[in-house]
């Protein structure tokens, strides 16, 4: 039987990321180009390209949600930390390790309780204290907890947009995950819950590898230590983000952070 | 490695009921192959389809010559021509009722006129068919040279039973039109009503021509109704009052003492009407999903083709010069009103006449409900009908239930969308929810009762009427499954969960108002079929069966046998307001349900707007 042990337990898997030699084709199309990079553990990595670069595929590839898509192949070594991601692994213990924040936000239409201790109680967590400490937790480490603990038992839907996305991101905190994915997390917000999700993300990175896709160049400027540029499934070029918005050593890459295609 | 045995477990699980459904679904259709070539064979096709001397001869058999005739073309004709009267009185009332709830009704009416019509389409089609012996006919029967029956009561009590589908579609499709449209109309100077008729209408038009062809579907294949009130002799409906016979009829009179040729050539009559109903289907889904396209790409006609355009132009310029000098709007707009009141008025009849005539015999004679049964006695009890019907529901809906249930889950969250395998199963099943009831009826009657030990009994009632509701709960809770957003299913694989657990932790609740009131319905369903258990559960009333190879008639077919012998005329209003009664509730539920736990779902968004 699965127990609580397994949450707390040291994962099998590390906190860095390393691609090797990447290509990742979606029945004919090859979406990802023999991209390798080294994302390196407890930092914030942005991705950044014009739509359909390939960024976001590449994004779900580590933690495999790309399985989900019929006819997607992919070749190339995915490490995180010393584990072949595509070898034989426990797709799920996989999962639990490298949490994953969608461009929507998508709570179950459950109580706002129930979607955090989904996580939990798939592990096998059912004790009422347990996953009440849980709960609390996961809400204060995304700086939830006060504007939300009168209204626990409340739908998840009845949240605004912006805290719906926060509690995505707390639901994904409560399996204490080594790494988390963000594909564009604040696409679909205002301003003042980007602003908050942006601080969320700086404190995260304290203990977790974030990587975090998106469309802002400013929101990767304010908050990644890394940043990663592709165009065409090709990654162009991959560095510390002040020298990639300072001095880009690809032309291609300055035209786009400069605005002028894409 | 216990949780993925648990997966694999649960994969094979689903795997395995799905086959279950494809071969309860092939059998029928293998049944009907086995049953009718020959009999094609042995009369000829063509002098079956077009021969109109129908004297079947219980002797025959496929070994020697024939002796009687075989030719069902008076039914075909009498099965076309109810239901082109059905058309021209459910399709015309039907379309202005729509037009009515959609644009004209007063917003406080338009949730209460919905769910009446929805109600008529769940009252049984006995109810309709004692409805027309007990009131319609007698009425007629004041301007007919008979008794009243014949092609004009047909086609009055088949228009009243496409009602709902012709109205529900069309108020969908009317309901799906963009407000915009309208509002740029009244911009443009128009008045309510012709941009109703000018606007509204014309780009809702694909829609309301597939709910006409839907309720044609329905009207080709109704059995009981038409029984009850045709006539039934072999013959054209050459008047609207005289004796004719429609082609379920022809299966329903006769299924019960064929010989083997006969039975053949019952079967056969079966393929004829499902050939019929496969084409308005076809016809159907070739609207539906044309109507569902973008308006028209912008092609480049041909010079013919822009020609032709150009004559049809003219034609229907001069025809709407024509119509706005007699306002034909304006009429369109009073027109809508009646047909709004004149459906709520029949069902307000239908309804009161029963209640009327039924509910003060029932409280008179609680016999009649709780008495114990006794053979050859005059006091009739319908109490072992009642019996009879709650172990079909239970039953029939605990075989189907899980199995289309776990159909569903394996097609919609197992397979690839496009896979062969995948679409032939929705062409079976799309195929199979057209075919009318009456052909399960002669399935079940050929193989069940068959196999178990050739007379009526409950389990084959209940068999046979379960694959009758396979198709249905596999579509709707597929469509229920697919409604659930996809994002939710990656947040839970995301999360680490399994598919198991994503499947019975996210999926499913999602889906279950859905799936609890497709449930719902066909509780209802079987409450209300009667041609399908004619002859398989059982068609008189009995002592309470024993076991379940005992039979005896449910609700709907006891109403069917106290109203067509004529001597428990009050026996029979009240049980059909018992039926009616029943079935008003669960379809009420079953709104309620859907209602109530959709809002639950979508979150109390009111709630939260309360508190704040």
């Amino acid at each position: 039987m699965r127990k609580r042990e397994i949450i707390k337990a040291q994962s099998p898997f590390g906190q860095s990321i390393s691609v090797k030699n990447a290509s990742l084709w979606y029945k004919d199309f090859q979406a990802i180009k023999n991209i390798s990079m080294e994302i390196p553990e407890k930092h914030i990595t942005a991705f950044i390209g014009p739509s359909g670069c390939g960024k976001s595929t590449l994004l779900k590839c580590f933690n495999r949600m790309n399985d989900l898509v019929e006819g997607c192949v992919v070749k190339g070594e995915f490490k995180i930390g010393d584990t072949d991601i595509y070898g034989k692994i426990d797709i799920n213990e996989l999962r639990k390790n490298v949490g994953m924040v969608f461009q929507k936000p998508n709570p179950f239409p459950m109580s706002i309780y129930d979607n955090i201790a989904y996580g939990p109680r798939t592990f096998g967590i059912h004790k009422r204290v347990a996953l009440d400490e849980i709960v609390e937790g996961s809400l204060k480490q995304a700086a939830m907890w006060e504007e939300l603990k009168d209204r626990l038992n409340k739908s998840a839907l009845g949240l605004s947009g912006g805290q719906q996305q926060r509690l995505c991101i707390a639901r994904a905190l409560a399996v204490k995950p080594e790494i988390i994915l963000m594909d564009e997390p604040t696409s679909a917000l205002d301003p003042i819950s980007t602003g908050k999700i942006e601080e969320l993300c700086d404190n995260l990175k304290k203990t977790t590898t974030i990587v975090i896709v998106t469309h802002n160049m400013q929101q990767a400027t304010r908050i990644s230590d890394k940043t990663g540029f592709f165009l065409l499934g090709e990654l162009i070029e991959y560095g510390d983000t002040e020298q990639i918005f300072t001095s880009p050593k690809d032309e291609r890459t300055e035209k786009y952070i400069t605005g002028r295609f894409g | 490695m216990s949780a993925k045995f648990k997966e694999k477990a649960g994969e094979a699980l689903f795997a395995l009921a799905s086959v279950l459904c494809i071969v309860a679904l092939l059998a029928i259709f293998v049944f009907l192959i086995i049953k009718s070539v020959p009999a094609f064979e042995k009369i000829g096709f063509f002098s079956f389809v077009f021969e109109d001397k129908w004297m079947p001869n219980r002797e025959d058999t496929y070994g020697s010559d024939l002796s009687g005739t075989y030719g069902i073309f008076t039914m075909i004709a009498g099965t076309l021509a109810s239901t082109a009267g059905a058309l021209l009185i459910g399709g015309i009332l039907g379309y202005f009722t729509a037009v009515f709830i959609v644009f004209y009704c007063p917003k406080k009416l338009k949730r209460p006129v919905s769910t009446v019509i929805n109600l008529l389409a769940g009252i049984p089609s006995v109810v309709y068919g004692f409805f027309g012996i007990a009131f319609l006919l007698p009425l007629l029967s004041n301007i007919a040279p008979n008794n009243g029956s014949g092609l004009l009561a047909t086609s009055i009590i088949l228009g009243i039973m496409i009602l709902p589908s012709v109205v529900s579609l069309s108020k969908t499709s009317l309901e799906a039109v963009p407000r915009i449209y309208y509002e740029g109309a009244l911009a443009l100077g128009t008045n309510h009503t012709r941009a109703v008729f000018k606007v509204m209408v014309p780009c809702a038009r694909g829609g309301i021509i597939a709910s006409l062809v839907l309720g044609i579907g329905r009207a080709l294949g109704e059995t009981m109704a038409v029984v009850m009130v045709a006539g039934n002799s072999v013959a054209y409906p050459h008047s609207l009052f005289n004796s004719f016979r429609v082609m379920t009829a022809n299966i329903v009179m006769e299924m019960g003492y064929a010989g083997e040729v006969q039975e053949g050539a019952l079967v056969s009559t079966g393929v004829i009407l499902m050939l019929f109903v496969l084409i308005v289907n076809l016809i159907f889904n070739a609207i539906a999903s044309k109507a569902v396209k973008a308006p028209n790409k912008n092609k480049q006609p041909s010079r013919v083709k822009e020609k032709l355009l150009f004559i049809k132009q003219k034609s229907s310029d001069a025809v709407s010069r024509l119509a706005f000098k007699v306002k034909a709007s304006e009429i369109g707009g009073y027109s809508a009103r009646a047909g709004g009141i004149i459906v709520s008025l029949v069902l307000a009849l239908i309804i009161g006449f029963v209640a009327v005539n039924g509910i003060p015999y029932l409280l008179k004679n609680p016999y009649l409900v709780f008495g114990k049964y006794e053979f050859g006695s005059q006091r009739v009890s319908i109490f072992p009908s009642i019996i009879c019907t709650v172990l079909a529901v239970v039953l029939s809906l605990s075989i189907a239930t899980p199995i289309g249930i776990a159909t569903a889950i394996f097609l919609n969250e197992y397979t690839a969308k496009s896979s062969l395998f995948v679409r032939l199963i929705r062409m079976a099943i799309s195929i199979l929810s057209g075919v009318p009831s009456i052909i399960y009826g002669l399935f079940g009657l050929i193989t069940f009762v068959r196999i178990f030990g050739g007379s009526s009994s409950v389990i084959s009632g209940s068999l046979t009427i379960s694959i009758m509701l396979l198709p249905t709960i596999v579509r709707t809770t597929n469509e229920s499954l697919k409604n659930v957003p996809t994002s939710l299913r990656e947040a839970s694989l995301a999360l680490g969960a399994g598919k198991m657990r994503t499947i019975f932790k996210v999926v499913l609740p999602c889906a279950l108002p859905g799936i609890l009131s497709a449930v719902i319905l066909s509780i209802g369903r079987v409450v209300s079929e009667s041609a399908p258990l004619l002859y398989t559960m059982g068609s008189t009333i009995k002592p309470t069966p024993k076991s379940l190879l005992d039979g005896g008639a449910t609700l709907s077919v006891a109403l069917y046998r106290l109203a067509s012998e004529g001597w428990y005329i009050n026996e029979a209003y009240a049980t059909a307001a018992v039926l009616i009664i029943l079935v008003l509730g669960l379809n009420l539920t079953a709104e309620l349900v859907g209602n109530r736990l959709g809002r639950k779902l979508q979150g109390d968004k009111n709630e939260e707007k309360r508190n704040n």
